[in-house]
């Protein structure tokens, strides 16, 4: 396209989203605001926002991967279970927002259930996955600039991530929600169109025969249901669903800003718009494969602007382009706003207290995070580490958080020294699992299987736990284990990933329930609501202040409340 | 598999990508909609 042409979408881009976060800036910025957009979102905005956030460049580029190199079933066992990633929180996502309507982030949530290691621990997690995936924009802002333009890839990334950083730093998650709108009907509307233009311009339905007849696709590529493609694309991301919504403070902070009956609706129009989209950019993989394209330079993650390149016309590619740029802006600003937030309602928020937090400081603390977390991200980028190995990493590694997390809502006998002891017994074995710091063999080969096969059972009566309850949970938990058993041993051991992933699920729920179920602590669910909620106000919040004052019950518990 | 059957599996997609885009854009005129009625900014 030519420089002056990525300068001038760019500068559209960047110059349009800059003018909406004037648009709705405020001399008078408030905190809450700023993390939260004060807690009663639309539909049409946080749908668009949750999409958008959820897709993200490299997303796009490897369903493409997927699709290039396991075939048909690839980009469904990439973008299928990252859209129920989205789809499953949605029934905790309502039981969090239940006992905490007005919180920030999740760990401050745990701060408020449990104290401070559990919160930081949260927290910790919260801001690796942010730095690494606002660091993975911001290279894959720079590498399609640099392939589509004589532009440089340094220079790239600084206009990626100047451009995100300039619109999100005055208003916030406000500037990132809204922009988002915008966003999302650029990659959407992009992807209704490139899609199918892709495909009439390669030959349309002929390429499927040309292709096998050139001996292009193995029968394994050919099938919707290969075995290649589930085991090594499949497993590991159903192991990661319930891990990344957990782990990815983005999620949380649209939860705590969607209006509260509006959740369901828009967790499950962002599960449809996010598959729809990476699955779709998937198919342009399978094209490639039928095709018989060559991958430029051998890199995979070339083959999406390579087909644009070589089938769009000069303004689809324009919008192909767009659709990269926005999605990859609009989980950077996301990113930005969650790293924001974590530092200023965990690391000072809650350290002062609710009622001495000053409002103000806490605005200055939110950009001044978003300032360094860009230069940060900016000298991991030029440093070039592989992103998408680290974030493999850190989703296996949210797997250690997801039954601690989700049991501290429900359970009231999980104490923070359950908390505690069951993540780091959990990242203890998950780490020589994954890394296979000891090999995969004997004894230890067969410990690790017994706890992946329980791990199994783990992940799946969790999913089902929060559609159906605690009965339904057991049984789909107990059927899974027994079901996994006559395969599992002597198998799983050649999967380290999937294996070190369900280990963590295992050991994390083993040892939180063994130190939990003969507690006697009985959590009161409403000091939640007490500890978290606004700081604009002073701490006061006139909905927990009315329920003190006066003998209102305490809301009714949910059918999954356990005691 | 036949032609016909991976040329509908590759073009479902962006119909229903336009599908959700079409529900998101209508969501948001609403929003924007209930937000002047009621003289609030809409963020």
């Amino acid at each position: 396209m030519g420089t002056p042409g990525v300068l001038a979408l760019l500068l559209l881009f960047y110059g349009g989203t800059m003018w909406m976060s004037v648009a709705i800036s405020k001399r008078k910025e408030s905190a809450d605001g700023y993390m939260t957009a004060g807690n009663r979102i639309g539909f049409g905005i946080s749908a668009a926002s949750m999409t958008a956030t959820w897709i993200w460049a490299s997303s796009m580029y490897a369903s493409a991967t997927a699709g290039y190199t396991y075939g048909v079933a690839g980009p469904i066992h990439y973008g299928l279970w990252g859209a129920l990633m989205i789809l499953f929180i949605y029934p905790f996502g309502k039981r969090i927002r239940a006992v905490a309507p007005k919180a920030h982030t999740l760990a401050e949530v745990m701060y408020a259930r449990h104290g401070r290691s559990s919160q930081l621990m949260l927290a910790g997690s919260n801001v690796l996955g942010s730095v690494i995936s606002l660091t993975s924009n911001f290279i894959a802002g720079g590498a399609i600039i640099a392939m589509l333009s004589p532009l440089s890839f340094g220079a790239g990334i600084a206009i990626v991530a100047g451009g995100v950083l300039l619109y999100t730093l005055w208003s916030g998650f406000r500037a990132s929600v809204l922009t988002d709108f915008v966003q999302v009907v650029a990659m959407l509307g992009a992807a209704a169109i490139v899609i199918p233009v892709i495909f009439f311009a390669a030959g349309g339905s002929e390429m499927f025969e040309a292709g096998r007849a050139m001996g292009n696709v193995t029968p394994q590529q050919e099938s919707f249901f290969s075995s290649d493609a589930f085991m090594n694309q499949g497993a590991p991301y159903i192991a990661a669903v319930l891990a990344y919504a957990i782990g990815n403070q983005t999620i949380a902070q649209r939860l705590f800003a969607v209006r509260e009956d509006l959740i369901k609706p828009t967790f499950v129009t962002a599960t449809v718009g996010y598959g729809a989209t990476v699955i779709g950019a998937g198919m342009v993989g399978v094209m490639a494969l039928y095709l018989g394209v060559q991958p430029l330079d051998g890199d995979v993650n070339n083959l999406l602007p390579q087909m644009a390149a070589e089938y769009l016309p000069l303004l689809l590619l324009g919008l192909a382009f767009l659709m990269i740029i926005g999605s990859l802006s609009s989980t950077a600003d996301s990113d930005l706003a969650a790293l924001s937030s974590i530092v200023m309602a965990d690391v000072y928020g809650q350290s002062v207290g609710r009622e001495k937090a000053n409002p103000r400081t806490m605005l200055l603390i939110g950009r001044a995070t978003m300032v360094v977390a860009t230069g940060v991200a900016l000298y991991f980028a030029t440093a070039r580490f592989n992103i998408l190995d680290l974030l493999v990493f850190v989703g296996a590694l949210w797997g250690c958080l997801v039954f601690p997390v989700i049991a501290s809502f429900y359970w009231k006998k999980v104490t923070n020294l359950a908390f505690t002891v069951s993540v780091l017994a959990a990242l203890a074995m998950f780490l020589p699992v994954r890394f296979e710091f000891i090999a995969l063999t004997g004894v230890w080969a067969v410990l690790v299987e017994a706890l992946a096969i329980v791990g199994v059972g783990v992940v799946l009566g969790i999913m089902a736990f929060g559609f159906f309850g605690r009965k339904a949970a057991v049984w789909v938990g107990v059927v899974a284990t027994v079901a996994t058993l006559p395969f599992g041993f002597d198998f799983l051991r050649d999967y380290a990933v999937l294996s070190g992933s369900l280990v963590a699920y295992a050991v994390s729920f083993l040892v939180c329930w063994a130190l939990s179920v003969r507690s006697k602590a009985d959590f009161d669910f409403e000091t939640i609501k007490r500890v978290t909620g606004d700081f604009d106000d002073g701490g006061l919040d006139p909905r927990t202040q009315a329920n003190e004052n006066t003998d209102e019950p305490a809301p009714t518990t949910t059918k999954n409340e356990g005691n | 598999m036949s032609a016909t059957i991976l040329t509908a599996y590759v073009l479902i997609w962006p119909v229903l990508v336009a599908g959700v885009l079409v529900a998101i854009v209508r969501g948001f005129a609403k929003d924007v909609k209930e937000a002047r009625k009621e003289g609030r900014p809409l963020i």
